[in-house]
């Protein structure tokens, strides 16, 4: 059973990475919602939320609709929402020897790993803009086909500068493969530090690709009331918010992958997967310590929360200091139990000693470069998460352009200096190569 | 006549507009750490549980006073639901058995979703009959019926709700005046 398992072990993950991925990126997406609504309060000195509910509505479907386009709509932008985590590299690949096998067998991060997988991820991103499209032509009502309108004139036009602010970072890798673009990054140094105009480029254009604030003019409530879903309600409507959501954490994992060294840890040359292996001990101790120390300093936060709670509340609402006190006493444990874990994983796992296999590759053993996953994994997903705070961030501080504005931003800033970028980088990496 | 709105003179760096974004974001992440840190700071309340005091003259909903033996001191003249631009003021009058005074309400109802909470009532009763000082702003109901408040409701209030110093609602049944109040009432010096 264990030798067919370390045998077929590669087939396994390959096969539930696709699946595996999307449904941890779910995960964020409530959690997103909270950062959403917890973030804009206390930027706007408020507390936020203090009840929070489902409602479950049967929905409408207006009579004037057109029924297929209109139930289409929504499903176009999720499936590219599910479908483009496949293309990002998740962790490095893993090498491991099967007893009794010539060959070393490797477990990939990458569900799909294709050679063009920026410009996949691009052909498959640009989609989504169809199903903000076809909801609202479907819709057959004036706000939603105005606010189609613009989503599709904006996504379109941002998308120029989006491809051209990336290129500078492909002619720096010399490769379009995602995974090419994070390995340069372990053996030099982060995409921001290299490509910082075109980080801030690619940023302002995935804020117009993902239709978040100041360039979500095509749900601009104050004007379109909700833009391309007026006509939508109900679990329809959800699908839309889950998409944009989705888009909004796909796009942070890109930005990340791309400008923030994807799994890798510092931005530094040479602190990349085989050091992290090496040093698993020690890096998982800082990393758990990290962590941990995080959720103390949050467990304290609550607490403060709750005693402000306490002195103004005016009737003893018991249901909610216990919502206060199980946060704060679960985040303290959680806080103490990572510190604890990261102690002992400091302290008790041995340094792992790599074999060097046939092709010169250094294989690891098995619980190094799983550990080594596991902490690659986190690492771009924090990174994923604290870039989706960053789209929370701007939301709430910028006020949102015109329209005219978002196209002479577009076409005639944001396109020049795309291209003046890329010319400089293509001239500087011609001298320097 | 278009007024003209002047275009504001932005300097270069105010035109670059990142340097500014950066000054906005620093502003707004000044304002959620000091938030975080101190929860104190919020200008809102957590608002079920925690309400502001609301003034004492505020205008709420209404409440009938009462004379010592708890009848109403409402006499059914009419003269608040007459002065209610509203109309939502609705009396039917009867006999009083008390030979002193000639009628008494035999149902008093206000149709709260009718009324618009002008003060009018109060202003006109010749009695201090009526008054809006509950403080009751919040009202809920799942049916338009349940808005319209009867007499009984009206009078359903305790003295103990009302400051010390507000001798007319501490003179009801069960305050603390209430004693003197009647012993007033029986010699005649009650006014």
């Amino acid at each position: 059973m264990i030798d067919w398992l370390a045998a077929h072990l590669h087939i396994i993950v390959a096969l539930a990475l696709p699946v595996a991925v999307p449904l941890i990126l779910f995960q964020v997406l409530p959690l997103m919602v909270l950062i959403e609504r917890r973030g804009a309060a206390y930027i706007q000195d408020r507390p936020g939320p203090n009840r929070a509910g489902i409602n479950i509505h049967p929905g409408m479907l207006g009579a004037f609709v057109h029924k297929g386009f209109y139930l289409v709509g929504p499903a176009i932008p999720l499936i590219i929402g599910l479908l483009t985590p496949a293309l990002l590299p998740w962790f490095a690949p893993i090498t491991y020897q099967v007893a009794g096998q010539a060959e070393a067998v490797t477990i990939f991060g990458q569900s799909l790993m294709a050679e063009s997988g920026l410009l996949l991820f691009f052909a498959l991103g640009s989609l989504s803009v169809y199903g903000v499209v076809l909801g609202s032509w479907a819709s057959n009502s004036k706000y939603p086909m105005l606010g189609g309108l613009r989503a599709s004139a904006m996504m379109i036009s941002y998308e120029v500068s989006m491809g051209l602010a990336v290129l500078g970072m492909l002619l720096i890798v010399g490769s379009f493969s995602l995974t090419d673009i994070v390995e340069w990054q372990g053996n030099h140094t982060w995409g921001i530090v290299v490509q910082p105009v075109g980080f801030l480029l690619f940023l302002v254009a995935m804020f117009a690709e993902c239709n978040r604030n100041p360039f979500d003019v095509a749900e601009g409530e104050s004007e379109i009331v909700g833009g391309f879903h007026t006509e939508y309600s109900s679990m329809k409507f959800m699908l839309f918010m889950t998409a944009e959501y989705l888009h909004m954490i796909v796009a942070a994992a890109l930005i990340a992958t791309l400008f923030l060294g994807g799994y890798h840890l510092l931005p530094v040359g040479g602190f990349g997967t085989v050091w992290v292996r090496q040093h698993i001990g020690p890096v998982l101790g800082v990393l758990l310590a990290l962590g941990g120390a995080g959720m103390l300093a949050f467990a304290w936060l609550i607490t403060r929360r709750r005693a402000a709670y306490l002195r103004k509340a005016h009737s003893d609402n018991a249901s909610r200091n216990r919502e206060y006190t199980v946060y704060a006493v679960v985040f303290a444990l959680l806080g103490l139990a990572h510190l604890g874990a990261g102690a002992a994983a400091w302290l008790l796992l041995p340094v792992p000693t790599a074999v060097i296999a046939a092709g010169g590759l250094a294989i690891f053993p098995w619980w190094a470069s799983l550990l080594t996953a596991v902490v690659q994994f986190s690492v771009i997903l924090v990174k994923t998460i604290l870039v989706c705070g960053l789209f929370v961030w701007v939301r709430w501080t910028l006020p949102r352009f015109r329209y005219d504005q978002i196209m002479a931003l577009g076409w005639k800033v944001l396109l020049n200096i795309a291209l003046v970028n890329l010319l400089v980088t293509a001239v500087v990496t011609k001298l320097v190569k | 006549m278009a007024k003209i709105v002047p275009r504001p003179n932005l300097s270069i760096w105010e035109q670059v507009y990142f340097l500014e974004v950066a000054k906005g974001l620093a502003t707004t992440m000044g304002h959620a750490v000091r938030n975080l840190v101190n929860p104190d700071r919020f200008e809102t309340t957590d608002y079920p549980e925690a309400k502001l005091q609301v003034p004492r003259d505020y205008r709420a909903r209404h409440r009938l006073m009462k004379r010592p033996d708890g009848a109403p001191r409402c006499v059914a003249c009419f003269m608040c639901s007459t002065a209610c631009p509203a109309r939502c003021i609705n009396i039917v009058a009867e006999e009083s058995p008390d030979k002193h005074i000639e009628k008494r309400p035999a149902r008093f109802e206000i149709d709260l979703l009718l009324c618009v909470f002008c003060g009018y009532c109060v202003e006109a009763c010749p009695c201090d009959a009526i008054r809006m000082d509950t403080m009751d702003l919040v009202l809920v109901a799942d049916n338009r019926r349940a808005f319209v408040i009867d007499k009984e409701k009206l009078m359903d209030w305790q003295p103990t709700e009302y400051p010390v110093d507000d001798e007319q609602s501490q003179k009801a049944p069960g305050g603390i005046l209430h004693a003197k109040a009647l012993e007033e009432f029986h010699s005649g010096t009650y006014h």
